[in-house]
């Protein structure tokens, strides 16, 4: 008779520490990510898809420096550089990248080329919907990778 | 050597060693492994010491000391690496950043630049000075080289480089001070030199940099292969800087082969033809009289089917063959069996740009005569008969000034030209045109038909020349056959040793001529005439040889003498002056080229076969002095196939097939058959110049003697190559090609 009035007790006590959990969180702020229905929020720090970033001006940053592809721990970034004319002009520099790949497949987002560049032309966005069915897809061009330009660049 | 001279003992951080007498304390440190920072030190030319980067501390002298001035004292003691050297060398470092602009990320020169890499070692990263920076837009001396002033650390070893080494001077200082700034040596900024980018190379910094490679990539993205350079006949190493199967630039930084850190503009920015736009990608086919594409299957059946059909109904000698200076002596050596047993004539001739069987021939099997490049900078003199080595052969013209500059070596010069290696000359003789031969008679003691002045100079040349100890005797395409013989002649009644280097133009002149590419001569120059040589060659390679000598390059051109012609890597219609029709080339009925570009004579052929340039295929090469190199395939060809497959598929279809399955194979043959070629594979493999000294003696007596034309420069300048310079952006880029050559 003991035993079941203790056992009786035991699970009401058990109940209640459970339940006081449900209803403590209850009332704090969700975690859940509603996503792909919401969007999604990201740390400031996050290290997603690459960004190619542009001047005040709206000329490219990147000045073809080779030095985050020499970061690169998988070599996934592939650079060809040229000179700007007078008349085409792509960066403020005097040189600036004409093809440049990231591969995503292979791709670490370990930020090593983020760190290298001297003219913080890249930095890591907050983009990460990669999946696709064709794996060419996954190398991404310049042009896939630079920000808008906030006004037209100037020529 | 009995006159062995004393080393100087010293001491250098603590360790006992020695140097010999004359040596500079930089070097003395640097052969036992010490290293003294420097940038305005280079071995070979003249002191500076105007950079205080080598400063040392040594024993009982009041203040630091520039190393690269020092010369070796007994009991000397030295400390490279005491606080006070330390703190010297970073406060230089910081000076030179002063007005440094630090704009590596963009500079050419980020990742193989000496100041970067010394700032990285020594400190000095962080600069005291808050001043602005002077800045200077970036100048384009010429279409190969840019300068950028701020970049500038005045060490001046271009102005040095051009000046001593190159004898061109267009390189200068300008202003004083700090305000020293490097000047070209034209009024209105832009240079006019050699465009051999010396300056570019050997720029310490970003200040000097070349247009090719401009703003393309960076050092550590590149392949680097050394391979012989495809152009003049003096077989440079090139170090290919390559990147996605194509080639951004040349150089030679780690000095190494025959010309060390020597090249000129084609060995350095002269290899892009390869991807000229007009390079031949596919067979092209004449139909209803258009070249059309067509497939290699097609291009090579009709080639056979057409080949046999001549021989059958018109006997093998009405097939001739133009082999190549350009191609590999493994090629050469397979067109040669390729004509002689699969086919069955001695109509076989390449254009020959020197006379080097003659040469051969007058030796009498004296293979110790060969000069190489490189003894001419251990000679007591040189004579050089004919011949612009400046403009045809940039390296033994380089050599030869190192060799009197740097040892004193005395320069005789024989020329109908002006040529510029007048000014190394200790003589210089001038003779009418075509007379180099008749100078040679008046220095044989004859009395030739020669202007009295110049006939005076030439007994003063024979007068020193007798006195010398050791000469080596360089002769280009004006000296052939007798003329050959009666030089040989001269040199063995000299007092001394005497050596010589036939001057030949292209990358295999001399491998074409060494393989029997000749009408009268096999492999070797060995006579055709001589049935036992005969037998040896016909049991080797299991088929019967043709006995009589063929037809030489002027007769297959003469009408009606040959059906069929058979051009590989040669454009006869331009360097024989031919008319530009069929007829010109003596009316075959059936033309075949093998060769890059749709050349002249390409454009007049039924066939032309896509061939691979010689920094897309493997085999070796043999440069005029007679150093074997080994290419090292820096490409992949892209739709062309090497000449080497190309005969080789060719001797399938003809059903008498040549078994060799790759040019090693070949080489192998070579190497054990053709006289003077014994070479060691090792020396080879790694990429050394190995000498090669044909002509055993017992033909010497038999040796034919050359008809007049056949031997002929095509004198070519610094700034073309034959087919190759055509289709070079660089080398068509530069302005000073339109000048007369005298004026460089």
């Amino acid at each position: 008779m003991a035993s079941i009035l203790r056992e009786m007790g035991e699970t009401a006590v058990t109940l209640a520490k459970g339940f006081s959990v449900t209803l403590r969180t209850l009332f704090r702020p969700t975690v859940t990510e509603n996503y792909p229905d919401e969007p999604v929020r990201f740390e400031a720090r996050y290290r997603g898809i690459h960004v190619l970033h542009r001047d005040e001006s709206g000329l490219e940053k990147c000045v073809a420096c080779f030095l985050c592809a020499a970061a690169c721990p998988v070599q996934c970034i592939y650079i060809e550089a040229d000179e700007n004319t007078a008349e085409r002009r792509i960066s403020a520099s005097e040189r600036y990248a004409k093809v440049y790949n990231i591969d995503y497949s292979r791709c670490i987002f370990c930020g090593y080329c983020v760190e290298a560049c001297p003219t913080d032309a890249i930095t890591h966005g907050h983009g990460f919907e990669l999946a696709t069915y064709n794996i060419a897809d996954m190398v991404y061009r310049k042009e896939q990778l630079l920000a808008q330009a906030l006004k037209p660049p100037r020529t | 050597m009995g006159d062995e001279q004393k080393t100087v003992p010293l001491s250098v951080d603590g360790r006992s060693i020695e140097a010999p007498p004359g040596t500079l304390l930089i070097e003395a440190c640097k052969s036992v492994g010490i290293e003294v920072p420097s940038f305005c030190y280079y071995p070979g030319l003249s002191l500076q010491a105007a950079c205080r980067m080598c400063l040392v501390e040594i024993e009982k002298t009041p203040k630091l000391q520039t190393a690269c001035t020092v010369i070796v004292q007994p009991g000397m003691v030295v400390r490279t690496s005491t606080p006070q050297v330390h703190a010297a060398r970073k406060a230089m470092l910081e000076f030179l950043l002063t007005n440094h602009p630090l704009d590596c990320p963009v500079c050419d020169k980020g990742g193989e630049c000496e100041l970067q890499d010394m700032v990285f070692r020594y400190g000095a990263a962080e600069s005291r000075f808050a001043e602005e920076k002077e800045h200077q837009p970036e100048q384009r001396f010429s279409s190969v080289v840019y300068f950028d002033y701020p970049r500038c650390i005045l060490c001046f070893r271009c102005v040095r480089v051009c000046d001593e080494a190159m004898d061109v001077k267009a390189l200068g200082v300008g202003q004083r001070g700090v305000r020293s700034t490097i000047i070209p040596n034209r009024p209105d900024g832009t240079l006019e030199c050699e465009e051999c980018g010396m300056c570019i190379d050997i720029c310490p910094v970003g200040a000097l940099t070349s247009h090719q490679y401009r703003y393309k990539t960076r050092p550590w993205e590149m392949k680097y292969v050394g391979t012989p350079c495809a152009h003049c006949g003096d077989g440079c190493k090139t170090t290919l800087n390559i990147r996605n199967n194509q080639i951004l630039r040349g150089n030679n930084r780690d000095k190494t082969g025959i010309n060390g850190e020597f090249l000129c503009i084609k060995g350095r920015y002269g290899g892009d033809f390869v991807h000229h736009p007009e390079r031949l990608r596919q067979p092209l086919v004449r139909r209803h009289g258009r070249l059309e594409p067509a497939t290699w299957e097609e291009g090579l059946d009709l080639v056979a089917h057409r080949l046999k059909e001549i021989t059958v109904s018109a006997g093998p000698d009405r097939i001739g063959f133009l082999g190549s200076n350009r191609t590999t002596n493994e090629e050469n050596y397979l067109l040669q069996r390729f004509a002689r047993t699969v086919i069955g004539t001695n109509n076989i001739d390449h254009h020959r740009t020197a006379d080097y069987a003659a040469l051969v021939a007058a030796l009498g099997g004296d293979t110790t005569a060969f000069a190489a490049s490189g003894d001419l900078a251990r000679t007591a003199a040189i004579l050089l008969i004919g011949s612009d080595p400046t403009h045809n052969h940039p390296l033994l013209a380089y050599n030869i000034r190192a060799a009197g500059r740097l040892h004193d070596a005395r320069l005789y010069v024989i020329n109908a030209r002006e040529i510029k290696l007048r000014r190394q000359a200790d003589r210089f003789v001038q003779v009418p045109a075509g007379q180099e031969a008749a100078a040679v008679e008046a220095l044989l003691g004859a009395a030739p038909d020669l202007p009295p002045d110049a006939r005076q100079e030439l007994d003063k040349v024979r007068a020193a020349l007798e006195k010398e100890s050791d000469v080596i005797v360089l002769f280009g395409a004006e000296m052939w056959g007798r003329g050959v013989k009666r030089l040989v002649e001269f040199g063995q009644k000299l007092a001394g040793k005497t050596r010589y280097i036939a001057l030949g133009d292209y990358a295999n002149s001399r491998g074409a001529a060494d393989m029997g590419v000749l009408p009268d001569l096999l492999p070797g120059y060995g006579p055709l005439t001589d049935a036992t040589l005969r037998k040896k060659w016909e049991q080797l390679w299991n088929s019967s040889l043709p006995a009589t000598p063929g037809l030489n390059a002027r007769q297959m051109f003469e009408p009606g003498r040959l059906r069929g012609l058979y051009v590989v890597g040669a454009n006869p219609v331009k360097t024989f002056k031919l008319a530009h029709t069929r007829d010109g080339l003596g009316a075959p009925e059936l033309l075949v080229v093998q060769e890059l570009f749709l050349t002249e004579t390409a454009q007049l052929a039924d066939v032309v076969l896509p061939a691979a340039s010689a920094y897309e295929k493997d085999g070796t090469l043999t440069n005029t002095c007679g150093e074997l190199q080994r290419l090292r395939r820096p490409l992949e060809p892209v739709g062309a196939r090497s000449d080497f497959e190309i005969l080789r598929l060719l001797s399938y279809a003809l059903g008498k097939p040549i078994p060799w399955r790759t040019p090693e194979a070949a080489f192998e043959e070579i190497r054990q058959q053709v006289p003077g070629y014994q070479v060691s594979l090792a020396s080879l493999l790694v990429g050394e110049a190995t000498r090669t000294a044909p002509g055993d003696g017992r033909h010497a007596d038999k040796a034919a003697e050359t008809s007049p034309g056949l031997i002929f420069s095509s004198d070519d300048s610094l700034f073309t190559s034959g087919t190759l310079g055509r289709f070079s952006e660089m080398l068509n880029s530069v302005p000073e090609r339109k000048l007369p050559r005298s004026q460089l």
